[in-house]
């Protein structure tokens, strides 16, 4: 229908635009709050303090368990093994077999989540340079939940990129898959 | 691709041979100090295999397939088939919550004290001293229970615990920033709440490197996750110092709240596998962390 837009970003293009509105809406408050708080009349440090934790949890929250499903079909999580020698975590990824293939949805997503943390990290270095320490807190958590999405999100969309290629190339999935999640595995799970 | 693969698959030997190492080195680490009682006791470990059978039999479904895919690999693709990432969004709402609600309760009645009342009550404890009334039974069990704790303990932790999350050490956190810091001057006010709002997040980062460094094969974030969650009764303290309860009053229940904490972290964390004998140590600075949290309960 509309071709030559195709890939803009209008949220009318999207194929889930509430899912899309919601996760836009999230990522931007919690930015406006801490940049804007004073303005609208709060003028307590603690007040914009907890608005702003708590909308950076429901945007962890909402981009790692509704957002990155619907818009680019990505689940991630770290699994806590229960065997008794390992103690660290597994990352597990989840991707949708056909991949959603919305592109005005992929670039929002992926706009938003790099963007994101690299703004907090601007946000702090301002912090530093004017020595508002307190502050500086509330800036290292938000760099702290935005880029751990981030890159599990970078790593999951490289996992399941390297799968699908692995098994479509060597035909029987079962060998070829496992040998790629295996490598690739050591290269970006080495944690 | 093939010239890959001895690479991958020399690397993928290092975490065995650690896994041995790590084995080998538990077995060989015998406390000095042990006797015959320190030692694998039939009845004790009777009373702890269906505990450990159950665990792994229950995570043996999820884990099946993990192991396979995964058994020297860090991570793992899941394909559309078998996961979760059809759901609505009311599904994953509603386990989050779940296992959030799972995880309260856990704290809220610590294993320590009422599990393990139980568990004596039914089990072998009670057989083995049958001509005791079940009351005094009680109390001789929960004054009988603080020097073999390290037995108890050695459970480890049921399955709702290991997925963890940080919902409820942000929002107790929070919470207990908030009502402190109202017994503060204005001025302090920011201060004070920033200042306790690091205090909690570092202590529990501190505690669990503790537990991590003496062995402990409990995940960092599932630490941090049940030590947050164990703030819950201190949040209660410190929502009664903001109502401002005087300060006679303040002294024994805030006492009993702490220990209520206590019991609740230490019948989850002692359980993550530190080496024996040494869950004293690796418990001992959760206690100076609720003590310092409660005392600052106490004096706001």
């Amino acid at each position: 229908m509309e071709q030559p837009q195709e890939g803009s970003l209008t949220w009318r293009l999207s194929s889930h635009p509430i899912t899309l509105l919601c996760f836009l809406s999230f990522r931007l408050s919690s930015l406006l709050v801490y940049l804007l708080g004073g303005l609208f009349g709060i003028d307590s440090f603690i007040l914009i303090f907890i608005i702003t934790i708590l909308l950076l949890a429901a945007d962890f929250y909402y981009l790692k368990n509704i957002a990155g499903r619907r818009l680019v079909g990505l689940r991630w999580w770290n699994e806590s093994s229960t065997s008794n020698t390992t103690s660290s975590g597994n990352w597990v990824f989840e991707s949708a077999d056909p991949r959603p293939t919305n592109a005005t949805d992929r670039r929002f997503f992926w706009l938003a989540l790099y963007a994101q943390p690299a703004l907090w990290v601007a946000l702090a270095i301002v912090d530093i340079m004017t020595l508002k320490f307190v502050w500086l807190i509330l800036v290292v958590i938000a760099m702290v939940l935005t880029g751990t999405n981030a890159l599990a999100f970078s790593r999951c969309d490289k996992f399941s990129q390297a799968t699908g290629i692995a098994g479509s190339v060597m035909g029987g999935g079962g060998l070829a898959g496992r040998i790629a999640s295996g490598m690739l595995g050591r290269v970006f799970g080495g944690r | 691709m093939a010239g890959m693969m001895p690479s991958s698959a020399t690397s993928s030997s290092n975490p065995y041979t650690q896994y041995d190492n790590d084995a080998i080195e538990r077995d060989l680490i015998d406390p000095d100090d042990a006797t015959l009682d320190d030692l694998d006791d039939p009845l004790q470990s009777s009373d702890r295999a269906p505990l450990t059978g159950n665990i792994q039999s229950s995570s043996s479904d999820s884990r099946n397939t993990q192991s396979y895919l995964t058994s020297s690999v860090p991570g793992e693709d899941r394909r559309a088939p078998s996961n979760t990432i059809d759901e609505t969004v009311w599904e994953t709402l509603s386990r989050d919550l779940l296992a959030i609600w799972e995880k309260l309760k856990q704290v809220m009645w610590p294993k320590y004290i009422l599990g393990g009342l139980m568990q004596r009550g039914g089990g072998i404890g009670a057989e083995e001293r049958g001509e005791a009334p079940a009351l005094a039974e009680g109390i001789r069990g929960i004054a009988g229970r603080w020097p073999d704790a390290d037995v108890i303990l050695q459970g480890g932790m049921s399955e709702g615990l290991r997925d963890w999350d940080l919902w409820g050490p942000l929002l107790f956190c929070l919470l207990l920033s908030f009502f402190i810091s109202r017994g503060t001057d204005k001025d302090d006010r920011d201060l004070a709440f920033s200042g306790i709002f690091t205090m909690v997040w570092l202590g529990e980062a501190v505690v669990t490197l503790q537990i991590k460094l003496l062995g402990g094969n409990i995940s960092f974030f599932q630490s941090i996750s049940i030590i947050g969650y164990t703030l819950f009764p201190l949040v209660i303290a410190s929502l009664l110092s903001a109502i401002g309860i005087p300060f006679i009053v303040r002294i024994p229940v805030y006492l009993v709240l702490v220990a209520w904490s206590l019991a609740a972290g230490v019948s989850i964390l002692g359980g993550s596998g530190v080496v024996r004998n040494r869950v004293g140590i690796a418990v001992y600075p959760l206690f100076v962390y609720y003590i310092s949290l409660g005392c600052l309960c106490l004096i706001s």
